[in-house]
């Protein structure tokens, strides 16, 4: 009996586990942006001289042809300071010519974690591509237990049928789906991100990531790199509805590491007024336009600190 | 772990083969393998309320063993009563204190003298409602003597933290699960088998239906203010799907994942948004409750016999303290109080005990006097649902006015509004289901039977399908917190 009740289990389980394997390769065939940056830095790291990390404010607003070192932006969405910092350590002993690192401390940097976000489905990503233990969870190391299987479904259906390609950022790692053309309405969207923003559980994470920056910086002092901190310009919308305690905080933290740190500066660029209402694409985020114009910007502070 | 997790589908099978093939099908071990198992996924949640457990199945143990030995009167009582205070005092420290904290201080500001209170930060421990009712059962049965008590330890703990059901219910009776544990069991095809089909419909009722139904509800609840009535009802009517498929959802796979060891729990839910009045709504919603509570309190305060007051009395006493049970919140009190409210007109006409058989039973429609009862049945548990669902009573009472005002006849809106379509189809779909197969256990039980292999595999496939393709976001069980 025992026997007749486990075969028509197998019977069943079978067909399910076999689609499921399916799925697994045909979706971590897909390229996606995490698969090309681990394949460039994998080749590249060698060479790279400035290196861009952070959240979507570098992954749409630092475009590395504009940097006049061999630059590579190793950002993306909602990329945490953690996510950074492992970045860095996978790629120690590869990184030979690194001299500098730009990293975005925005308002929400050090209180919001990628985990606990609206984003968190992004952690398997660093796992599976980038190959980085980031967490403990047995489901961020597949495709079809992370992600719910009519999403993944539409993910084949875009790439097989619809030739459709998922990488939204070029060869050297910038984002560029953010484009002046298609620009949001910078009042509605400046509110509603600075209240995404705002951190519900503040001090625990606020602790957590100032001791992850710490490492960075300690970091970067080590290897003697320069470690550019900045805070990115906003539109009026966005910085009107900050919580200026969480601000605050986030500024004074940027700005000591800036002190105590020889190898580190801090720019803050948040109210910045040599950025205007076109440079961006929604409230907090620039567009191709912005991004050309931070770059030179940033790019003008590496060789100041070298 | 959540039922619906994938941690739950590894540690199912590794227990499920542990308790058949390691333990060389030895009761001692099979009991053994049941309790570490339960102490292990109780862990999974906070390992460190196991000493809660542990405790009170000591405190049990002991007091039904004094139970039998002791002859004399008064020092039975008193060990009685110190089971009964070890277990509602934790359940009263635990989910009361504040609540009561915050209310004696309020009432002494009415009278113009402050009192200084510091509410505890206190965490919930999970199932601690049901774990303590369940242990309540076995002595109070012993105390009146309608059960001997078990000397084997390791039987009890098994029977006081059966996995299955520890952290929502049913709340087995010690009469019915206790014996099942001191007697030999042997795996049964046909039980097993139909265990795995009652798993699958308590999970798609809670994955599909439950979580579906759960992002609007949620949505309407917590936004009520900028909703008109119409949308207001809408989202009562979510909130009604979510609790039942939630609830019932989960005590379909505790019951079923029981079957798989062998066990048989009772029915926790039948059919109950079918029902023909109020009194009938009880009898078929969270039945093993319902039960305690006419058990162990309203019998013992007189039941429906005595004069016209005691009736009365019975009756709020034992909806109010049922509604307190689900959680230190007055809207759970005002909604046990509701519920009193449409219960004692039957009472009081002798009409409680009109249906007791299954609605249009061997009919495909229910007649039109059926019909409108069950319209009316479900509008009266909708409405009730409004105070379980709420913040707190303002909350409900502004949802409520916001319902009874014009925006009622407005057409609803709200975000996300051509999605919620889909699940109000997919909850049409799943009542017509439940409806065809009232006459069962659970909603595809019969339907399954009638028919034929390639079929019954083709509708497991679509469910599997179902539930992988349209389900909700994941959401905590809802009775997990009480």
């Amino acid at each position: 009996m025992m026997k007749k009740f486990l075969k028509q289990i197998g019977f069943l389980a079978l067909p399910l586990l076999v689609v499921a394997c399916l799925l697994e390769v045909l979706i971590r065939n897909i390229p996606n942006d995490y698969s090309l940056k681990k394949n460039y830095l994998d080749k590249n790291a060698a060479h790279i001289e400035t290196l861009i990390l952070g959240s979507s404010h570098s992954f749409y607003g630092l475009d590395p042809t504009f940097f006049s070192s061999k630059t590579f932006n190793g950002s993306h969405i909602s990329q945490s300071l953690k996510y950074d910092l492992e970045i860095l350590k996978k790629y120690e002993n590869d990184l030979k010519n690194l001299t500098a690192i730009v990293l975005p401390i925005s308002y929400f940097s050090l209180s919001e974690k990628l985990e606990n976000g609206i984003e968190s489905w992004r952690v398997k990503n660093y796992k599976i591509y980038y190959e980085i233990r980031t967490s403990n969870a047995y489901t961020d190391c597949s495709e079809v237990l992370s992600v719910k299987l009519s999403k993944n479904l539409y993910r084949l259906f875009l790439f097989y049928i619809n030739k459709h390609s998922p990488i939204t950022c070029n060869h050297l790692g910038w984002g560029f789906n953010y484009k002046s053309e298609n620009a949001l309405d910078l009042i509605e969207s400046g509110k509603k991100a600075a209240q995404r923003h705002r951190a519900s559980q503040y001090q625990n994470t606020f602790d957590e990531n100032v001791a992850v920056l710490n490492n960075l910086v300690e970091w970067s002092s080590e290897r003697n790199v320069s470690l550019i901190l900045f805070t990115p310009p906003a539109f009026e919308s966005y910085q009107k509805h900050l919580d200026k305690k969480q601000l605050n905080a986030t500024v004074e933290i940027a700005q000591e590491k800036a002190l105590a740190y020889e190898n580190c500066s801090y720019l803050n660029l948040l109210d910045d007024s040599r950025f205007k209402a076109n440079d961006y694409y929604d409230a907090d985020h620039l567009s191709e336009i912005g991004a050309k114009k931070l770059s030179l910007l940033i790019d003008k502070q590496i060789p100041n600190l070298k | 772990m959540l039922f619906n997790s994938l941690d739950f589908a590894i540690f199912l099978p590794v227990c499920f083969f542990i308790y058949w093939f390691l333990t060389h099908k030895n009761l001692r071990f099979q009991n053994l393998s049941i309790v570490v198992s339960s102490y292990f996924f109780y862990a999974c949640w906070d390992w460190r309320f196991l000493s809660l457990i542990l405790f009170s199945t000591l405190v049990d143990y002991t007091v039904g063993i004094g139970l039998e030995k002791e002859t004399n009167k008064s020092k039975r009582a008193a060990l009685l009563w110190t089971s009964i205070c070890v277990n509602l005092g934790f359940l009263g420290f635990f989910k009361y204190h504040n609540f009561f904290l915050e209310n004696f201080s309020s009432a002494f500001s009415l009278f113009g003298s402050e009192i200084k209170t510091t509410s505890l930060d206190i965490i919930l421990p999970v199932g601690i409602s049901f774990y303590t009712f369940q242990t309540l059962s076995y002595t109070l049965d012993v105390y009146k003597r309608k059960l001997q008590p078990t000397k084997d330890f390791i039987s009890f703990a098994a029977f006081v933290c059966f996995f299955p059901q520890l952290v929502a219910g049913p709340i087995e009776r010690a009469t019915n699960l206790l014996p099942q544990f001191t007697k030999k069991r042997n795996f049964d095809y046909e039980k097993a088998v139909d265990g795995m089909r009652q798993i699958l419909w308590g999970l798609f009722k809670k994955i599909v239906i439950a979580d579906n139904c759960a992002q609007y509800a949620n949505l309407i609840f917590n936004n009520s203010t900028d909703y008109s009535g119409s949308t207001l009802v809408l989202g009562a009517l979510f909130f009604t799907f979510q609790i039942y498929g939630d609830f019932s959802g989960y005590s379909d796979i505790a019951i079923g994942t029981s079957r798989l060891f062998g066990f048989h729990l009772k029915q926790n839910f039948a059919f109950p948004y079918f029902s023909r009045d109020v009194a009938e709504f009880w009898r078929r919603w969270h039945i093993s409750l319902s039960t305690w509570f006419r058990d162990y309190l309203y019998i013992p305060l007189g039941g429906s016999r005595g004069n016209k007051w005691q009736k009365i009395r019975n009756t709020f006493l034992v909806f109010c303290i049922s509604g307190f049970w689900h959680g230190a919140n007055w809207t759970f009190v005002i909604w046990g109080f509701l519920n009193a409210c449409y219960f004692l007109p039957l009472l009081l006409k002798n009409n409680n005990r009109r249906h007791l058989d299954t609605v249009a039973q061997g009919n495909l429609l229910p007649s039109l006097k059926e019909f409108f009862s069950i319209l009316i049945t479900f509008g009266l548990t909708v409405f009730a649902w409004i105070f379980f669902r709420a913040e707190n009573t303002s909350h409900a009472f502004q949802y409520i006015a916001e319902i009874t005002s014009t925006s009622l006849f407005e057409i609803p809106k709200f975000e996300g509004m051509r999605n919620a379509v889909t699940t109000l189809f997919l909850t049409f779909l799943f009542v017509l289901i439940e409806w065809n197969g009232r006459a069962g256990q659970y909603g595809i039980q019969h339907m399954l039977l009638r028919w034929k292999k390639p079929m019954r595999t083709a509708f497991y496939f679509t469910i599997i399908i179902g539930i992988l393709l349209a389900g909700g976001k994941e959401q905590n069980f809802i009775y997990f917190q009480f």
